[in-house]
């Protein structure tokens, strides 16, 4: 109860921020944030939030575009960062995890592009750089959101970086990651966190600072 | 029996009947002679692929697609993202450990068994001789009909009246959709499983005409003596207790310990024949699944397997069949296909040489070669190169002679057998960069003249002999003890770890034997395997196909010997 508090002020903090660099329409954001409120008590008990300064690996990855590039530029080129993992034939949590990026990105509308929406695959061998693109497409995914994967190594050094690995990747967990400024820790959504939870985390770090 | 549980089945019996009297309006002839038992009178097969589309496809016979709202904090389906099948699985029979992605238990989002006889008969106090237990089946909730199925498809509520969880959609269907989706799910895991008896479980493995009797007898060798092994330490069915009346193990552990029989199926004559000798030896020796198996040509097996549904897992295909939306066939690689890409990678790859401009490659009709290098001539012309062909008959014509009238390229890829590579000739006038296939060559042991040694790179998709030295151990221990002459390392190791794969998964499955269950398990459990013989690692899904994914480049480490270098780490194309 005490966390759905916390959300429902941050949230009014968030819409008072909403004409700012996210450049939302405020009446948008509204809708978002009352859809936000009456989702939170029903999914109060299944997305846990918690924060967190995780170590990045300095790994090389492949961006869907082939290009070889370094997780720790990719997440710190100054935006703030959404991230999770998917593995493309995955038929559950990763389509509704991709599902709910889109949505993210939707929403976002015109100020999308300020913010970097991270995707890093669990099954690098699997998803070639040209299947992640094939993935993309399914989702819309704009010039923001980046798919990433790898050497079997790298994607491990990842996953266990953030906490993430279970194992094997039928055996992951639905998990979002947001850090909501450069250099700011890191906010952990486990469970099948919503769009408007997770435009909530970016705009409280705008209330805050 | 107590008193309790009669009036329980009394009393759920009842209910059945109130609500087919209730429901009698709406349903039709079938649904009410389903609502008073547990099966549909008769499978209507337009029924059944009206609702194959809604499964597997997520597409309503209208041909409109299927809409799967969630509550509105999950994210609504339609279409192909809707279809039960996603979730549900081929087999109907939900989640098995770990394979859907959802941590099951401990998400508490376990996905049930939809196959009919899970949903429309009792499963509580169930004869698991007749309906085996799975992960996920809702043992104390009341057998659907029609009508509550109806309502738990499109308002989410079950047949007891509880919710179901939030990530199972709400279907919009209609009742004509409904009813399809039905026949679908009652031919989902049927209560006879061709190949499987009380007693016994039938395994075939195939081999194509053009194998050489010695591999064909060391694979099969692999075999008997594996299913020898795991048949000795079967469990007899024990005499009944005296007071309970049961077996000392338990019925079910006693079913799990069936005696393996293996049917070996030579095929003859050409590749177009060999469908409909397949059908035949299916139909006189129904088998549960095929593992194994050797040949150059998979494609007309492959096809054979998906028709029939037959599941398969082929550790020596050299040419797969590249279906994507197939289901039931499993390989440990790509095979020669995978060698193309591999090669690909070496011609593309910007190096110290100049960008390759034309290529020639080498290989018999008919052979193995011919798909892999048409494989190669796609991907290659794609970025602008010239590839010329030379083609050598089947059992006629010389490589070298092929070689001579072909100078000139920048680069030369030989398909060819170690028969073929023995009499390469000189190298001196082919082109400056060679590449080979190690699958069809012979790998290390290849018979590569010694002035092409220094110059040829090898496509190698299995691990490097040093680094899978402890891995192949143990086969190579086993093969020992038993006696087991080795004739071709690679393709024995591997048929012995298809074995194991197939022998573990059974083990999981317990008593539910089923092709396409068979298939999900594997593909969920093959990634946890450490021994995992010629390859570095395994690893499957859901719509995946190739186990091991990637390759090396390499050459020889020295003038003689079977030394490798990697000159290119693993990759994956």
């Amino acid at each position: 109860m005490r966390r759905n508090l916390a959300y429902g002020i941050r949230i009014g903090m968030g819409i008072l921020v909403a004409g700012g660099s996210l450049a939302l329409a405020t009446a948008h954001a509204e809708q978002a944030a009352e859809a936000h409120a009456s989702h939170v008590v029903r999914l109060a008990d299944s997305v846990t939030r918690s924060t967190a300064n995780y170590v990045l690996p300095a790994v090389t990855l492949t961006r869907a575009d082939g290009q070889q590039v370094s997780l720790i530029d990719e997440i710190g080129d100054g935006r703030p960062v959404v991230l999770n993992f998917v593995y493309t034939t995955c038929t559950t949590i990763c389509s509704l995890g991709s599902q709910t990026f889109a949505e993210v990105q939707r929403k976002l509308g015109a100020g999308r592009d300020l913010v970097h929406l991270v995707s890093v695959s669990i099954d690098p061998e699997e998803d070639t750089p040209q299947r992640l693109r094939a993935y993309a497409r399914r989702y819309d995914a704009g010039p923001q959101w980046h798919f990433y994967t790898g050497t079997v190594e790298a994607s491990l050094d990842v996953q266990r970086a953030f906490r993430v690995y279970r194992g094997d990747k039928g055996d992951h967990s639905p998990v979002t990651l947001v850090r909501p400024a450069s250099g700011s820790g890191w906010v952990r959504l486990d469970g099948f966190a919503t769009a408007p939870e997770i435009l909530a985390e970016l705009k409280g770090a705008k209330s805050r600072n | 029996m107590s008193l309790r549980g009669k009036g329980a089945r009394v009393g759920r019996a009842l209910v059945r009947i109130v609500s087919a009297v209730l429901f009698a309006a709406v349903w039709p002839a079938w649904a009410m002679a389903a609502a008073m038992g547990p099966m549909p009178a008769a499978p209507d097969t337009a029924a059944i692929k009206a609702g194959e589309g809604i499964y597997l496809r997520g597409e309503l016979p209208s041909g409109a697609a299927l809409q799967g709202r969630r509550d509105d904090a999950v994210p609504s389906a339609r279409g192909a993202e809707a279809a039960c099948v996603n979730c549900h699985r081929r087999s109907g029979l939900g989640s098995t450990h770990q394979s859907n992605g959802l941590n099951a238990k401990a998400n508490g989002n376990q996905i049930p068994p939809i196959a009919g006889r899970y949903l429309f008969e009792s499963n509580a106090g169930h004869d698991e001789a007749n309906l085996p237990y799975v992960d996920g089946m809702r043992s104390g909730r009341s057998p659907y009909t029609p009508a509550t199925l109806g309502r738990a498809l499109r308002e989410g509520i079950d047949a007891d009246g509880h919710t179901l969880g939030k990530l199972m959609p709400r279907f919009a269907l209609s009742d004509s959709d409904l009813s399809a989706l039905i026949a679908y799910l009652n031919t989902l895991y049927p209560a006879h499983v061709p190949g499987v008896t009380p007693t016994v479980l039938h395994f075939a493995t195939i081999i194509t005409p053009e194998i050489e009797p010695e591999r064909r007898k060391a694979m099969v060798e692999v075999m008997e003596k594996f299913f020898a092994e795991r048949n000795s330490r079967q469990m007899v069915p024990s005499a009944p207790m005296r007071v309970s009346g049961k077996t000392q193990y338990g019925r079910s552990m006693f079913m799990v310990h069936r005696q393996w029989q293996l049917h070996v199926w030579d095929l003859t004559g050409s590749p177009e024949t060999w469908g409909s000798q397949l059908d035949e030896h299916l139909a006189r020796e129904p088998v549960l699944a095929v593992i194994s198996g050797l040949g150059h040509n998979w494609v007309p097996v492959h096809e054979f397997c998906e028709r029939k549904q037959l599941a398969c897992l082929f550790p020596n295909a050299e040419v797969p069949a590249d279906a994507p939306g197939d289901f039931f066939e499993l390989y440990l690689s790509r095979g020669v296909l995978l060698e193309a890409g591999l090669i690909a990678n070496g011609l593309l790859a910007p190096g110290a040489t100049a960008p390759v401009k034309s290529v020639r490659q080498i290989y018999r009709s008919g052979d193995s070669g011919e798909a892999a290098a048409g494989l190669l001539a796609r991907v290659l012309r794609d970025k602008g190169i010239t590839v010329h062909e030379s083609v050598l008959a089947p059992g006629g014509g010389s490589p070298a002679s092929a070689l001579r009238s072909a100078a000139g390229d920048d680069a030369l890829v030989l398909w060819l057998r170690p028969a073929d590579i023995v009499a390469l000739g000189d190298p001196k006038e082919v082109a400056p960069r060679i590449f080979m296939s190690g699958l069809m060559g012979g790998l290390e042991k290849s018979p590569l003249p010694a002035e092409w040694r220094a110059r040829t790179i090898m496509a190698y998709p299995f691990d490097l002999p040093q680094k899978r030295v402890v891995r192949v151990d143990y086969p190579l221990g086993w093969f020992r003890i038993r006696h087991i002459a080795v004739v071709d390392e690679q393709m024995q190791v591997d048929t012995y770890l298809a074995c194991g794969l197939v022998s573990e998964a059974l083990n999981e499955m317990v008593d539910t034997f089923y092709g396409p269950y068979l298939i999900e398990e594997i593909q969920s459990m093959v990634e946890h395997r450490i021994v995992t013989g010629y390859y570095p690692h395994l690893s499957l899904a859901e719509n995946q196909h190739f186990a091991s994914k990637g390759g090396y480049l390499v050459q020889f480490a020295k003038p003689s010997g079977n030394g490798l270098v990697a000159a290119r780490e693993w990759t994956v194309p």
